[in-house]
This record gives structure tokens, sequence and C-alpha cells, in this order.
């Protein structure tokens, strides 16, 4: 029995060899069903997203088997010479399989370190092979199992926190000064690329209404109508400032166009609720004094880059705790599949004893032959009893040594202990 | 009996001092179990002190509040069940991180004092009016003090917002205008009971005035207890006529919770005597 993982992911090929060996959603049933047939019905799941191509496998038979056939489907499906994509495969089996699947659910092993869309990835890989039934009994186990690592990991560990791009820093910033971002009003100054990638990120997040004010009425009309927002004339920038509470300045102004004064004013009328200010231009466009008033909060290019940086050092501080926390999972896995593995050996082992115990016991009773009922019954207790003491701590022992040794080991050295049939 | 009654105090405040540390370690680490834990820690914390009010109201036949030890034991009761009953309702658990802390503060500082308290009995002033007078001021009391610790966390926050800082600390706050309506809630529902406390304490007083004397109402703690009112009926005035609010309001009410700590502590430090002063049996 093998567990096996083989692919490639942005850390070994680049994206002109993953594009080519990636499964699209509508191929993915008909790449599952082949390779499960394959390889004898093996339990079989497809991992497949911009980032990685990643064939999970539980084999009845050896792993170098199963590898084989992993890496001739994989050519033979995408019509690819080996040759062209073998030196970017990774193949993992047992153990590092298990550790390397519970990695990539945690997010460890993506591009952005602590990521979660790649759980919802796996997740719908597991769902799809569920539909296809190519998922069988070990297999269901190691995915649950990998759901559970990865939800661990995202609540013990910071590894999640902070987002790590600066439209993404700015929905934090907004959601950190006034939490549910649902019914606020957000003003386009200008018509900046990154302006425009912020202001999607806030509407994704619940922001409804939308002003845009711009030099060019046209530029003004056309980003208002594609958000479904407000047009404004840049000359009366001043009274409307206090609906919005969120600015973000991205002109290519040569000089500050919000100063303090129009800053306050719009507070005055705000009842001073917050004000979270996003300044993206370069040269900026908000004067700095504009973030000394109360309940306003100014953020130029550099303070956003600087929490992104923040964030993405946090995250790798975390690995270290995400992996001894994803080594605990595999280690409860292996355990469970360990005892999958020797629990044939362990009922045939129970039997032996369980021959020798009675043999024995019926020599010695035949022996005494005045006994009375009860005291042939406290002695075939008793036997019993010392049986399965002895039993106990070697089945404990053997469950634990395979979750950490190579099973096939455990398994041969118990049945020569006990004389158990190799073929048993 | 009294061992029940010194076990019941010193563990009661064991837990709090414990939950305190727990909720620390969850602002640092965002384990949210960590937290969960720090709740049934307080919950413990508060069944210990109230067994032990019952064990001395049973031992002594009447109202066991008379020393400072009591006064804070009822405090950390009203207080930890508030917080906690509160965040859960405005659903701002993370917050309660910060008011659990100071909670184990006053805690240590009852298990550190208790010595000297904790056995003594009781003095004239003990009548039916006091338990509902002390539990409404108590009670006042508690949500002042959660709106000062929220002060406190709103200040906090706000300064790393404002100066671009990200920590751990950050992380897990409420956000800017969760912590200023939380702040609104709680001079909201602190206020009247604050109100309501005094105006019993006045009808009490003048019923039946024999305990306190005829100038019982020139005691310095009634009198700043007055300008109080009116320094908490402006600060909710203004903030809800929406022309104060965010930092220069969470100043404002760490002021006046400063005010308060001096009415119920300060003075009696001061060596003031008299009814409204743990200190000061007649």
């Amino acid at each position: 029995m093998s567990l096996v993982a083989v692919g490639l992911s942005h850390h070994t090929s680049p994206v002109e060899i993953r594009e080519r060996l990636g499964f699209p959603a509508h191929t993915l049933p008909g790449a599952l069903l082949h390779l499960s047939k394959r390889l004898d019905k093996a339990g079989t799941v497809i991992l497949s997203t911009c980032n990685r191509v990643e064939i999970y496998v539980h084999y009845a038979g050896e792993a170098a088997v199963a590898r084989d056939e992993i890496r001739a489907f994989l050519g033979e499906w995408h019509k690819l010479p080996e040759e062209e994509f073998k030196d970017a495969l990774y193949e993992h089996e047992g153990r590092d399989a298990v550790g390397h699947l519970f990695r990539v659910a945690s997010g460890l092993d993506s591009l952005v370190i602590g990521e979660t869309q790649i759980l919802g990835q796996v997740h719908d890989a597991y769902i799809a092979a569920q539909t296809e039934q190519t998922a069988d009994k070990v297999i269901h186990n190691l995915f649950q199992s990998a759901f559970t690592v990865a939800k661990q990991v995202r609540s013990q560990t910071a590894v999640g926190e902070g987002r790590v791009s600066v439209s993404s820093v700015a929905v934090d910033l907004a959601a950190s000064i006034f939490g549910n971002l649902t019914g606020k009003a957000v003003m386009v100054i200008g018509s900046g690329e990154m302006g425009e990638l912020t202001l999607k990120s806030l509407l994704a997040h619940g922001v409804q209404s939308v002003f845009v004010v711009n030099r060019h009425p046209e530029r003004a009309q056309a980003l208002a109508e594609q958000y479904n927002g407000e047009a404004l004339p840049f000359e009366t920038l001043g009274d409307h400032l206090h609906k919005a509470d969120i600015i973000i300045s991205t002109t290519a102004a040569p000089r500050t166009i919000l100063h303090a004064d129009h800053v306050y004013q719009a507070l005055k009328l705000r009842q001073q609720a917050p004000l979270l200010v996003i300044d993206i231009a370069v040269p900026r466009d908000v004067d700095a004094d504009v973030g000394d008033l109360d309940n306003v909060y100014l953020y130029n290019i550099d303070d956003l880059e600087q929490v992104v940086n923040e964030n993405i050092e946090v995250r790798r501080r975390e690995i270290e705790q995400c992996l001894a926390i994803t080594e605990r999972g595999v280690d409860q896995f292996m355990n469970w599949m360990g005892s999958l593995i020797v629990a044939p050996t362990i009922t045939s082992m129970a039997k032996e004893l369980e021959i020798i115990r009675e043999r024995e016991t019926q020599k010695t009773l035949a022996a005494l032959p005045d006994l009375t009922e009860k005291q042939r019954y406290e002695i075939e207790y008793l036997t019993k009893r010392i049986v399965n003491n002895i039993l106990k701590r070697p089945m404990t022992e053997i469950k634990h040594e395979v979750g950490h040794h190579d099973p096939g080991t455990v398994v041969h050295l118990v049945k020569r202990l006990f004389g158990i049939e190799e073929s048993m | 009996m009294v061992v029940a009654l010194h076990m019941a105090f010193y563990l009661g405040s064991l837990l709090y001092v414990c939950a305190g540390a727990l909720s620390l370690t969850y602002l640092w680490k965002g384990d949210s179990r960590v937290l969960q834990h720090g709740v049934r820690l307080i919950w413990g914390g508060i069944a210990c002190l109230i067994a032990m009010f019952a064990i001395r109201w049973a031992l002594y036949g009447r109202v066991p509040l008379t020393t400072l030890s009591d006064s804070l034991s009822l405090f950390l009761i009203l207080s930890g069940a508030l917080m906690v009953f509160i965040t859960r309702r405005h659903n701002v658990s993370t917050l309660l991180s910060f008011y659990l802390a100071p909670l184990a503060v006053v805690g240590l500082v009852n298990a550190a004092i208790a010595h000297r308290y904790l056995t003594e009995a009781p003095m004239l002033l003990q009548r039916a009016p006091l338990v509902v007078h002390v539990g409404l001021a108590f009670l006042a009391y508690s949500l002042f003090f959660a709106a000062g610790m929220t002060s406190a966390a709103y200040l906090c926050h706000m300064s790393h917002i404002k100066h671009h800082r990200t920590t751990w600390l950050t992380r897990r706050m409420p956000s800017l205008q969760e912590l200023d309506m939380m702040l609104s809630r709680l001079l909201l529902y602190a206020y009247p009971l604050f109100v309501l406390t005094l105006a019993q304490g006045l009808v009490w007083a003048w019923l039946d005035p024999s305990p306190l004397g005829p100038q019982w109402w020139l005691a310095p703690k009634v009198l700043l207890s007055f300008v109080m009112v009116l320094f908490y009926a402006c600060a909710v005035h203004l903030r809800f006529a929406g022309m104060l609010r965010g930092p220069k309001l969470s100043y404002l009410v760490l002021f006046g919770f400063a005010v308060l700590l001096v009415l119920y502590v300060g003075l009696s430090l001061f060596g003031l005597r008299g009814y409204h002063f743990w200190s000061g049996q007649a």
C-alpha cells in the first residue's frame, strides 16, 4: 500500500510548462477516472491551479509503479513527451506526500505565504474526486486531515494575518477604522491604475457609494459609469469631500491638491466621523498636515508598502510554528494509516497467541481433573488476562512505529517475532 | 467555614489573575481558544467570589459589604460578568482581553490587601437600602471602568493606525468605529445608573439621615459625585450631538474614570473618614 504525490508548481517550473500540464475543470472528471482505472482503481485526486498541478494517489502496489504510471499518464493525457516536463516534477511518497499536501493546503507552499485561496482549490479537487468516486477511504481521511490542519494553522498562528498587496492593505486599513465597510462611501480623485485596483478591492468588501473626481470630466464619467458611481467636477471637490469615508487620490498633479483646511471643513460637516485618506500619487496629492487632524488617517504609497513588508515579515516569522502544526498532523495521519496497514497483522498475532493459550490451558486442565467449574473458569480467565496484558504494549508500540518507520519492515518484523505466516 | 472562606477568596483572585494572563497571551498569539479559556476562568473566579460573599454572609449574619476588599470583590464580580456579557452581545470579544488584564491587576491587589480585611466584621450601616445603593454604584463603576478601558484601547489603536504601525495588538483589535460605538454605549448604560445611584442615596439619606449625620451632603464623595454627574452629562450630550467623538471623547472618558478612581479609592487614602469610605467604621 503506498501513498504518492507527483506534481509541479511555481517553485519548479515556469508558467509555460504549468499551463500545458493543467487540467481545466471540464477535463478533470475524465482524467480522474482514466488515471484511477490505470492504477487498478487507486484512490486519486488531481489538484490543478494556476500555480501547481499535483496528483495524489493511494495505490495498492509499490510506490515506484504508481510514480511511473502518473508520469506516463501526464505525458499521454497532455500529449507531451515526458522529457519536456520530467525535470520540473517533484515526487513524494508516504509521510513526505502527506506533509506536502498539508503544507500546500495550509498555504505554506504558496507564492504568497499564508494565502487562503489554495484551501478552497484543494477542497474543490477533493470534491471532484468524490463526485467521480475516485476518493477511497485513505484519500478521504488524508484530505479531511489536510483541511483540519489548514484550519489549525490559520487559527493558531498569524500566518494568514495582514494583507500583502497595496490594494488589500488599503482594504485592511479601512476595515480597522470602520469595521464593516457596507454602506461606506469612497471618493476617487484622478484615474490611476492603482487607484482603480484599490477601488475594486473596496467595492468587493461592501463599499457602496462611489464618487469620481477628475480634471477631465469624460474620464470621471467613464470611471463612474464603470463602477455605478457619480462623477463630480474637480472644482467642486471641496464641497463634496464630506460625503466620503475613504478618499483615494491618484492624480498626476505636480503639487498637492488636498489641504488640511479642506479636510477640516469636511470633518465638521461629517460630525467628526473618521476619514481614511489614501494618497497613492507620486508626487503626493495630499498635504502631510492632513494627517495631523483628529479622526483623519492619511497613508501615502510608502506607508502602504511599509505595511505590506511588515505583513510579509510577520508571515515569514510564523512559518516554523506552522510547520510544527503540519508535522503533528502528519504524525496523527501516519499513525492512523499505520494502524490500517498493521491491523491484519495484529489480528493474526492475537490469534496466534490465543491458539497457544488455548492449547496450553487445555493441557493444564487435563492434568487437573478434580477442579470445580469455578476453578476451571478462573484458570481460563487468568490465562486470558495474561495474554491480553502481554499483547497490550506490543500493539501500542507497533501502531506507533508504523507511523514513523516503513510499515512493511515493521509488519515483517512482527510476523517473524510471533511466527505469523507471511501469506496471512 | 473560615478555611472555605479563604479558599474561595484566594482561588477567585487567582482565577482572575490567570484569566488576565490568558487574555494577554491571546493578544500576543491570536489563538481564540486561549481567550475562551480566559472567559471560563473568569466565570470560575466570579463563582468563587460569590461563594466567598455567601460564606461571609452566613458567618456574620449580615450584608458583607464592609471593607475595601469586599468592595473590590464586588467590583470584580460585576465587572467580570458585565464585560463578558457586553463583549459577547456586541460581538467584540477581542476587546475582552483589554478588560481582563486590568481586572487581573485588581484581583491581585485585592488578594494582596485582603489579609488585613477579609475576616473583619461589619459596622453600623447594615440596612437593606445599602445593598441597592452599593449594587447600583458598583454597576455604574464597572461600566465606567469598561468605558475607561475602551478609551485606552481606542487611543492605543488610533495611535498605531495614525503612525502607520502594525503590531500584534492592532491586528486583534476591533475597528475604531466599533470602539467608538462601544464607548458611547457604555456611557449610555453607565450614566443613568450613576444618576440612579445618587438619587437613591439622596432619598435614603433624606428619609433616614441618622447614620450619616445632618451634614451628609457635605461629604467630599457626595459633592464630587454631583460634579461627576454634570461632567458625564456634558460628555454624553456632546457625543450624541455629534460634537465629540474619537480621540477627544476617549481622553475625556479616561479623565472621568481617573476622577472616579480618586473618588472611590483616593479620598480614603488621603485619610478622609465617614460611612462613604471603607475604612470609616464609626
